[in-house]
């Protein structure tokens, strides 16, 4: 008896974490596949099953390979963007300069900004008429004419979509940055003192001691900004609601549009977005090799 | 001291999964919360804003109402919450989707929710369901039964401003579509925008509609059958979308929504726009157009001005689910009073629902031309699906005047045909 009480006392520990995982993680997922398999009707009442209808009307929407082509761009251009300009600013921040730590304070100022606020600022700095932005950019004669087309900046898709990259960016650098900085601090000195004694230049160094080194950081940095950017959502609400039409929609905006009207097919491009980030990311761990990186 | 511990954690864990249950069984909505002591009741009314801004949001004369109410019947009290236009629809039906009914709604209306059974009959929640303005009735009627109340009503019109046109050395108000794009086409040259044409998804189908109208067209036909795709409505479109890539309109008319169009003609800075008599406080709030500098006529057609225009009603409507009947019906006998009907129409310059306000105000130099028009008006459809079928539209039609008005429009009538 007094075994079987030893045997489970683990159990006691780890339980609330699992059933805390279970009930907030796992139950919404299992809510999700079920609904996605339901014939919902527009106002929320199950009017029996649909079988794989719902993923089949999805994968006939004609909005659809549009939404995912532009999704990938997102996301790769976000990240990739992100990921580089981080990583000079990890470098400026970790050397020594006067108000280094009133710097380094000043870069969470976007992180701690609510991502919807960022968004509406730049919408309004944006506006054909009177934006902040167009005006510096008309007195730099790159805007012929306030209330053009061309000042119009969000309701051309191609341009919106790089001024919502350009905010994405934004939001997600000081989180890139902070993990890529505590990495570079993390690379002992002795490490740089040596190479230098043996002759290598800065960008030998930074090639084959700092990057290497840094691969831990940037795996984890990468790999959290895939998920977030993804899933970014506020961004493209606030500033275009996804239109003209879905043609600045990601996946997530699609999905969101679509729930007002179609619950259930909603719920089957929730499950694809759910499947398609978790294989985004194993592909991703498993062409960086992530274990021997970590290890 | 383990043992203790260990009971903690059990205590923990329990709890969560109360705490989880207890977020999600919640659904009976804010309807019954205020039953109970005392059998006092608590009717949760969800309205859409009117208003501007702070000064005349909608939240100040529902409140009013609901405090004199209150006095008049201490038993019931009335908890008022406003939502603005824009994200109205996608709150009720978020509402509703998640089983969390409101008692009564002010705004859009769903027939989907009479077939579904949530809504009350007009009767059940009116004294004297017949003093509503009847050419509203059918759009709020679902299998014979009247459930949708108006509550306010709008016909649209064709505003312009005086002032740019004579700048412009036009003499006369645009009866037709060649006329729109002539005028157009000289105030543009002024540096202004000819024709403010909101296609976001606000309100394009109110938009879409008034062109369609133009040229003989219309979302269904007599019998009820979609013709969104129509050769009529095409036509329509192929016009719209020669305006627009001759720049004489806004920039961009698929992403522009009709409140910041409407404000932007308060200040002078749109020759036409097609407008409802809501549009009158924006102008007088900017301060910038005087009453003699504007003006509005009927809208223009492809031959000649519409003689039926669009006439718009706001419904109430009475869920079921918190099992109030007795106590909405006193609060909408009380509501709908002509006093209250007035003071809304007089606050935000739209047009009453009951025969006795209307009656009222046909003698009126401001509203009588108005209240004349209303018999005749024409009205959405009335299908259940029109509630989906309308987001459709508002989501994908303005990309007609840049894209094909033919696989636009014609993507949209497959849509409403599966929808029913």
């Amino acid at each position: 008896m007094r075994i079987r009480v030893g045997s489970l006392r683990p159990l006691v520990w780890v339980g609330p974490a699992v059933a805390l995982i279970a009930i907030v993680v796992l139950w919404p997922v299992v809510v999700l596949v079920h609904s996605s398999l339901q014939n919902i009707a527009a106002d929320g009442f199950v009017v029996g099953g649909a079988g794989g209808r719902n993923y089949s009307e999805l994968w006939h929407e004609p909005a659809l390979a549009g939404v995912v082509e532009r999704t990938v761009i997102w996301v790769v251009v976000v990240v990739a963007v992100t990921l580089i300009l981080s990583l000079a600013l990890a470098q400026l921040f970790h050397q020594y300069f006067p108000l280094r730590r009133l710097a380094r304070t000043a870069l969470i100022a976007p992180w701690a900004a609510s991502v919807m606020m960022t968004a509406l600022i730049f919408r309004w700095a944006l506006d054909p008429n009177v934006g902040a932005v167009n005006i510096i950019l008309h007195a730099l004669g790159l805007v012929h004419r306030f209330g053009s087309n061309q000042a119009d900046w969000l309701g051309r898709p191609g341009w919106a979509l790089v001024w919502m990259m350009i905010v994405a960016i934004f939001v997600s650098l000081p989180f890139t940055t902070y993990a890529l900085l505590s990495g570079l601090q993390t690379i002992p000195g002795e490490v740089y003192e040596a190479a230098h004694v043996d002759g290598a230049g800065r960008g030998y160094m930074y090639r084959t001691i700092t990057l290497p080194l840094l691969r831990p950081a940037i795996l984890v940095a990468t790999t959290i900004n895939v998920i977030n950017v993804f899933n970014s959502f506020p961004i493209i609400w606030e500033m275009t609601r996804g239109g003209p039409g879905y043609e600045t929609s990601t996946t997530t905006t699609f999905m969101f549009i679509l729930k007002q009207s179609f619950i259930g097919e909603a719920a089957a491009i929730s499950v694809a977005n759910f499947a398609l980030v978790i294989v985004i990311v194993l592909v991703f761990l498993k062409v960086t090799r992530w274990k021997e990186a970590v290890t | 001291m383990t043992k203790r511990l260990s009971a903690a954690a059990v205590a923990l864990v329990a709890g969560l999964g109360i705490a989880a249950c207890g977020s999600s069984s919640h659904s009976g909505g804010g309807g019954s919360a205020g039953s109970g002591g005392g059998g006092s009741t608590t009717l949760k009314l969800v309205a859409a804003d009117y208003g501007t801004g702070p000064s005349n949001t909608s939240s100040k004369y529902w409140k009013g109402i609901a405090t004199a109410f209150h006095k008049a019947n201490p038993t019931i009290s009335v908890k008022v919450t406003v939502v603005p236009w824009t994200n109205f629809d996608s709150e009720i039906q978020t509402m509703v989707q998640n089983h969390n009914y409101p008692d009564i709604t002010e705004g859009d209306y769903f027939s989907d929710y009479a077939q579904q059974g949530l809504l009350y009959p007009a009767s059940q929640v009116m004294a004297n369901p017949g003093e509503l303005l009847p050419v509203f009735k059918k759009q709020g009627t679902y299998n014979g039964v009247q459930y949708g109340m108006p509550f306010t009503t709008s016909t649209r019109t064709l505003f312009y401003n005086k002032q740019i046109f004579a700048k412009a050395g036009i003499h006369q108000a645009p009866k037709t579509w060649a006329d729109i794009k002539a005028d157009a086409t000289k105030i543009k040259a002024m540096g202004k925008i000819g024709f403010g044409l909101p296609l976001g998804p606000e309100e394009a189908q109110a938009e879409s509609l008034l062109w369609f109208l133009g040229d003989g067209g219309n979302y269904q036909d007599a019998a009820g059958k979609w013709t969104i795709n129509s050769p009529q409505n095409v036509a329509a479109f192929t016009f719209m979308k020669g305006l627009v890539s001759a720049g004489d309109t806004e920039p961009h008319p698929g992403t522009q929504d009709r409140t910041p169009l409407w404000e932007q003609f308060a200040q002078g800075k749109i020759g036409m726009i097609n407008g409802s008599p809501a549009l009158v406080p924006i102008i007088q709030q900017a301060g910038v157009l005087k009453s003699s500098d504007w003006a509005s006529v009927p809208i223009a057609g492809k031959t000649g001005p519409l003689t039926k225009t669009l006439g718009v009603c706001d419904n109430v409507a009475a869920f079921k689910a918190g099992g109030h009947a007795a106590q909405i019906k006193k609060f909408l006998d009380f509501a709908y009073q002509t006093k209250y009907q007035l003071q809304f129409d007089h606050e935000y310059d739209l047009l009453p629902a009951t025969t006795a306000a209307a009656n009222q105000l046909s003698s009126s130099s401001l509203y009588g031309s108005f209240i004349k028009a209303l018999p005749g008006s024409i009205q959405y459809p009335s299908n259940t699906s029109w509630a989906q079928v309308k987001t459709q539209v508002q989501n994908q039609i303005g990309t007609a005047v840049t894209g094909s008005p033919s696989s636009v429009l014609g993507s949209l009538q497959s849509t409403a045909q599966k929808l029913g």
